[in-house]
């Protein structure tokens, strides 16, 4: 799974901690989310589009990613 | 957007503070581990394992704390403090058995022990609840491959020593390796999430 994460967070000048505690889980999860390391759940996932005020499949897409 | 971010540069005080830290703790670890190849050189391996693990505990505990201190957003809200209160419990479990009975008496040390291990519980169960998704993953991936590796080893153990091949492990060894492959499945599971 790709992201945007990265970007969405650069844009807004937010550090991994900001973004972290606008939703509510560590500052290592959003590094893993934004490293590809870690998929989020669906409710995370609808929580990041919310923060960042986007649709999901404008954050998230599978291009290239395994089944 | 409210923030419970650290500041994003530590004052140098506060990182000489974590480094000596740090520093400390290598340094604790390693005396530990002098002590249990030296001084109890003549120990059976099992409580020669279970002193290693408990340094390894007690050390990991430490650490747990030291981040807490220097980078809290690194740590889900609320368990920080619970993950250094369950490594410190589990690496006091690990010691009771070995020195409790030059103090106290076998039942009083396994009463202690009984009672530190419900605490421990409660505080890990805590500890799931309060934790994020990715926490919780690493969690259970950590259960899964500690089992997996676990019940493959045992079972060819058991195999081995039924047919008379290996002498018979007792249960606090058992423990012990038990303990330093759930470590290692620790390190594994924490790894790949990019989590050091």
């Amino acid at each position: 799974m790709n992201n945007r994460l990265k970007v969405l967070r650069a844009e807004r000048n937010w550090s991994q901690a900001d973004l972290a505690a606008a939703l509510g889980v560590s500052r290592q999860t959003v590094n893993a989310l934004e490293t590809g390391r870690y998929d989020p759940s669906l409710p995370l996932a609808f929580r990041i589009a919310r923060v960042f005020d986007q649709p999901i499949e404008s954050i998230f897409s599978d291009e290239g990613a395994s089944a | 957007m409210t923030s419970r971010s650290e500041p994003a540069t530590q004052s140098l005080a506060v990182k000489l503070l974590g480094g000596l830290a740090l520093a400390a703790v290598g340094a604790l670890t390693g005396f530990g581990l002098v002590n249990i190849i030296d001084v109890e050189k003549g120990a059976p391996w099992a409580d020669s394992l279970a002193l290693a693990m408990a340094v390894a505990l007690l050390s990991i505990a430490v650490l747990s704390a030291v981040t807490l201190f220097l980078r809290p957003s690194a740590i889900p809200k609320g368990c920080g403090i619970l993950q250094v209160f369950v490594f410190l419990l589990a690496g006091l479990m690990f010691l009771a058995p070995i020195y409790g009975p030059a103090w106290f008496g076998p039942d009083l040390v396994f009463g202690g022990i009984v009672i530190t291990l419900v605490i421990q519980s409660i505080a890990n169960l805590m500890l799931w609840r309060a934790a994020d998704e990715m926490l919780r993953q690493v969690m259970a991936e950590t259960s899964a491959i500690a089992f997996w590796a676990l019940q493959t080893a045992l079972f060819l153990y058991a195999a081995a020593e039924r047919l008379g091949l290996v002498s018979t492990i007792s249960g606090w060894g058992l423990t012990g390796i038990l303990m330093a492959v759930y470590l290692v499945a620790s390190i594994v599971a924490s790894a790949r999430r990019g989590i050091h």
